[in-house]
């Protein structure tokens, strides 16, 4: 439990999360059908997923290194030995009306995820994390719309037997801001150990109970006991499939229970479902109807040993720690190595590039104009996957002096990004190698020539002639001269 | 057609292979391809497989032809084969009689010659009775030895396929054919002796020590005790010694095994629900009210009622008194029996208490019925190998002797058996 200190009278939020995800695994859970994209629905089925009477589930490993994986990430426990289960409900996206799942003994249990917010770093105790099978994917046709309400339902799936993960946090949060944190810092781990692809629709599902509770529960230290929390009436949040859907969802949410209590009415305890395009949550049924799943032990597939899997399995150096080591080994600032540690390829290609040239100029070049540009373009660093090189080929002509760094970021890198040329190919192009010196020279000989005028004002002392005078020679080289020399070209002729 | 049969097929085997030229019956659960496979449920009546169940690959590579796909008790949930939509199977060794079940078809189809072999599946005794009701031979393999997959699950814990047959040096044949581990499950397990099942059948049980559970013997009826006692003697005239072992544990297996049965069934049988496959109501309705429509109208009575009591087994508040309770009792079970079969090489008792019932005696008595399992079931909770051979008669009625061995003991039960024939 996290010690967050209260005041008296206050109202405190408290907010704990089950995030599922889906992991990065070539087939599904149970079974060796593909986890791709497909182009038809009901494309990647077959006996197991589709839940054919006699068919067998048989574990894929890939999915349970996956999960030993964020388990060694969270810095779970991970136990000898771990079980599936069974959870029995009727729904009809649901082949065989059980989801195999794990119930009390799971891959993961007892782990943290640091967040960062307002500068401030603050652990999240995460329960439990457990494996379990995606079911398929209706789509309602027709009528209102809901599957009460539809004329028909379609069911696809595709979907089913995709191995999820599900992460449990302790009540941990104090606001949806945390939230959001929390979300974003474990797709980037989540990235990191490539066992997710964010990009995949559906891959972040979340639920999110949250409750208020009057500080008046606190004890001498501002703590929240765990009567305390449990105590208040809470209502679970569905539907939440972003960050920031998170965030917007739980402020609703947030500031729906507060108004209540202010005006003296009780909180129901409550499923509400996220209504993303009215940007309000719904109620959907009261916990009182609470399903009871009858979860029991899935004997078709016998106990795994697990233990020695976190032994055998490394995972790579995560975002934190790559920061830490990034701010000392660099000399980078904070914002600087967040930036660059972002995601796996950004900071490898950060890395590449900082073991060649120097790591100021790299972490300029990655940070503010790489990141700043794809940004800028709504793109990621993933859609330049084949195209680093290139990028390494720009940042090498700048470090060489063979173009100027405002060059290579307004004209090569832009045009690089905007029309896929090589930067080569595009200083050629526009004739943006520097000039020699000689040429240098003559139009700063030229400019002095033609401009009486500041060349007066200079020797008056106004020193704003001389950018002026700047401005004139690197018109006349194209912008291809370096202003810094430009500078010093003129001084050393005036000051003669 | 023969009553033993749901639906006649002719699919023939590879041409060469150790089963060529012999016929074979398989149960309705299990799954073949292309040719409907109903569980004896209406629920299933049109429902064909789209693959092969991997028992069914095997017999097919080792040449056998499949002749049939054997009646049985809706979806195994039965002792007399007299629960399956299309009706009962009738005792070709005691006409007017139930075959037993929930394998009555596979066992009447071998006992009437109407194949040479035939697949059954076992989950409380369902190879074992059929087997002594009808005077063949059954083999219940050792949890994990076959491959259930493409078997229809009724309760995956306890069941395994395994061979009928009219011998047991032909039953044990069959089990070479099935026998052996399966990527597509995940329970099975490499048996480590070393021999063909079919060598095992030698005759001989010279010297092995056969250990006879008192409580498995007492509540059988006069006549079965008879033939038991004097295929006993037969075993001990041929070099076998006899112990009176005690098995207290047993006393629990009736209601464990129903506890965990009917729990399971509830899971594995949910997946009927009209909507991939199987039969669906014409009922108005949304998803509930359809599903629960189809299920209302696609099963019978007797796997209703093991529905209804395995959830109710299951739910919250009654998990602790009877689901879990029931695997404590099956824990005892195992240990009992590893303490008694670490002292003798088999344990021999009746396979049935009772010789078959006439054909719709037994319907309207659900409870009598399961007390019937008495001696079979222990062997389902202890995940353990038996075989029931013909023992003689009792007014003409046959009767099965059952020989449990520890796990992977299939050997020494087909040795032992095969020196009854
Ligand atoms: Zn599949």
């Amino acid at each position: 439990m996290t010690a967050q200190t209260v005041q008296q009278g206050e109202l405190v939020t408290v907010i704990g999360l089950e995030v599922h995800v889906q992991l990065e695994t070539e087939t599904k859970i149970f079974c060796g059908c593909s986890t791709g994209d497909a182009d038809e629905p009901n494309e990647h089925v077959c006996p197991v997923c589709l839940g054919l009477p006699g068919a067998l589930p048989v574990v894929n490993e890939a999915a349970v290194e996956a999960a030993v994986k964020i388990g060694k990430a969270i810095d779970a426990e991970i136990p000898q030995e771990t079980r599936f289960h069974r959870k029995n409900y009727y729904y009809p996206d649901l082949p065989k009306n059980f989801q195999i799942t794990q119930y009390d003994e799971p891959i993961c249990q007892s782990g943290e995820l640091e967040v960062r917010v307002e500068g401030e770093r603050r652990p999240i105790e995460i329960e439990r994390a457990h494996l379990e099978e995606d079911p398929g994917s209706l789509q309602h046709v027709g009528g209102g719309g809901g599957i009460d309400s539809a004329e028909y339902t379609l069911i696809d799936y595709n979907r089913a037997g995709t191995p999820l993960m599900e992460i449990v946090t302790a009540p941990d949060f104090r606001s949806p801001a945390e939230v959001r944190a929390f979300l974003a810092e474990l797709e980037e781990v989540l990235e990191y150990l490539g066992v997710f692809d964010a990009e995949r629709d559906g891959s972040l599902r979340v639920d999110a109970n949250l409750s208020i509770v009057e500080a008046a529960e606190a004890d001498e230290n501002g703590e929240l006991s765990t009567e305390a929390l449990e105590s208040a009436n809470r209502t679970e949040v569905k539907n939440i499939s972003s960050h920031k859907g998170a965030e917007k969802a739980l402020a609703y949410e947030e500031t729906r229970q507060k108004n209540a209590i202010q005006r003296g009415r009780v909180v129901e305890q409550e499923t509400r479902h996220w209504d993303e395009s009215r940007g309000i949550t719904v109620s959907m049924r009261s916990k009182a109807e609470e399903k009871d799943y009858r979860y029991f032990e899935e004997a078709d597939i016998p106990p795994l040993q697990v233990a020695h899997w976190r032994e055998e399995i490394e995972i790579p150096e995560l975002p934190r720690a790559r920061r830490e080591r990034f701010r000392e080994e660099y000399a980078l600032d904070e914002e600087a190595a967040s930036k660059l540690t972002s995601t796996k390829q950004v900071a490898d290609f950060y890395e590449d590039l900082a073991s060649e040239f120097d790591p100021d100029l790299a972490a300029t070049w990655v940070a503010d104009e790489l990141l700043g540009e794809l940004n800028y373009r709504d793109m990621a660093i993933t859609e330049l996957e084949d195209r680093l090189d290139e990028v390494a080929r720009l940042v090498e002509l700048v470090a060489t002096d063979e173009i100027t760094a405002k060059n290579a970021k307004e004209i090569v890198l832009r045009t690089m990004l905007d029309e896929g040329a090589a930067p080569d190919a595009i200083v050629e192009a526009e004739g943006l190698g520097k000039t020699d010196e000689g040429e240098v020279q003559a139009a700063v000989e030229a400019a002095i020539a033609d401009n009486p005028d500041a060349v007066a004002d200079y020797a008056e002392g106004d020193d704003g002639a001389i950018n002026f005078l700047v401005g004139q020679v690197m018109q006349a080289t194209g912008g291809s001269a370096d202003p810094g020399t430009v500078n010093q070209l003129l001084r050393a002729e005036l000051d003669d | 057609m023969s009553d033993a049969f749901i639906t006649e097929t002719e699919l023939d085997g590879a041409e060469d292979g150790v089963l060529a030229g012999k016929t074979i019956a398989i149960k309705d659960n299990i799954s073949t391809e292309g040719v409907r496979t109903t569980c004896g449920s209406a629920m299933l009546e049109d429902y064909v497989p789209p693959y092969d169940a991997t028992v069914v690959e095997r017999v097919h590579e080792a040449g056998a032809t499949i002749v049939g796909k054997a009646n049985m008790d809706e979806f195994g949930m039965g002792t007399t084969t007299e629960t399956s939509f299309v009706g009962p199977t009738d005792n070709p060794a005691a006409p007017g009689h139930v075959p037993g079940g929930s394998s009555g078809g596979s066992a009447a189809a071998v006992a009437a010659g109407d194949a040479d072999l035939a697949l059954g599946s076992d989950t409380g005794g369902s190879i074992r009775c059929p087997a002594a009701f009808c005077g063949v031979v059954g083999i219940k393999p050792t949890y994990g030895l076959v491959s259930r997959y493409g078997l229809i699950a009724y309760a995956n814990s306890l069941e395994q396929i395994g061979p009928l047959a009219p011998t047991v040096s032909e039953a044990a044949s069959l089990l070479d054919v099935i026998a052996g581990p399966d990527d597509r499950d995940a329970t099975t397990r490499a048996d480590p002796g070393e021999g063909s099942y079919a060598d095992a059948a030698d005759g001989s049980v010279d010297g092995m020590t056969i250990g006879v559970p008192t409580q498995l013997v007492e509540g059988a009826d006069k006549g079965v005790r008879e033939a038991f006692e004097s295929a006993i003697e037969s075993l001990e005239a041929q070099g076998a010694t006899t112990t009176e072992v005690d098995l207290p544990s047993v006393e629990q297996a009736v209601e464990a095994y129903y506890v965990i049965a009917m729990s399971e069934a509830s899971s594995n049988l949910a997946r009927y629900d009209g909507v991939r496959y199987g039969h669906k109501s014409d009922a108005d309705g949304n998803w509930n009210e359809s599903f629960a429509q189809t299920r209302s109208e696609g099963f019978g009575e007797e796997v209703k009622r093991r529905i209804l009591l395995g959830t109710y087994a299951l739910s919250a508040g009654y998990h602790d008194k009877y689901y879990a309770k029931a695997q404590q009792a099956r824990d005892w079970i195992k240990q009992d029996f590893d303490r008694v079969l670490a002292e003798v090489d088999v344990l021999a008792s009746p396979t049935m208490p009772v010789p078959p019932f006439e054909l719709g005696e037994s319907l309207d008595d659900p409870l009598a019925l399961y007390l019937a399992d008495a001696n079979t079931v222990p062997v389902n909770l202890a995940d353990l190998p038996a075989i029931s051979v013909p023992a003689g008669e009792t007014d003409g009625l046959p009767v099965g002797l059952q020989l449990v061995g520890p796990a992977f003991g299939e050997r020494t039960i087909i040795s032992a058996a095969s020196a009854l024939e």
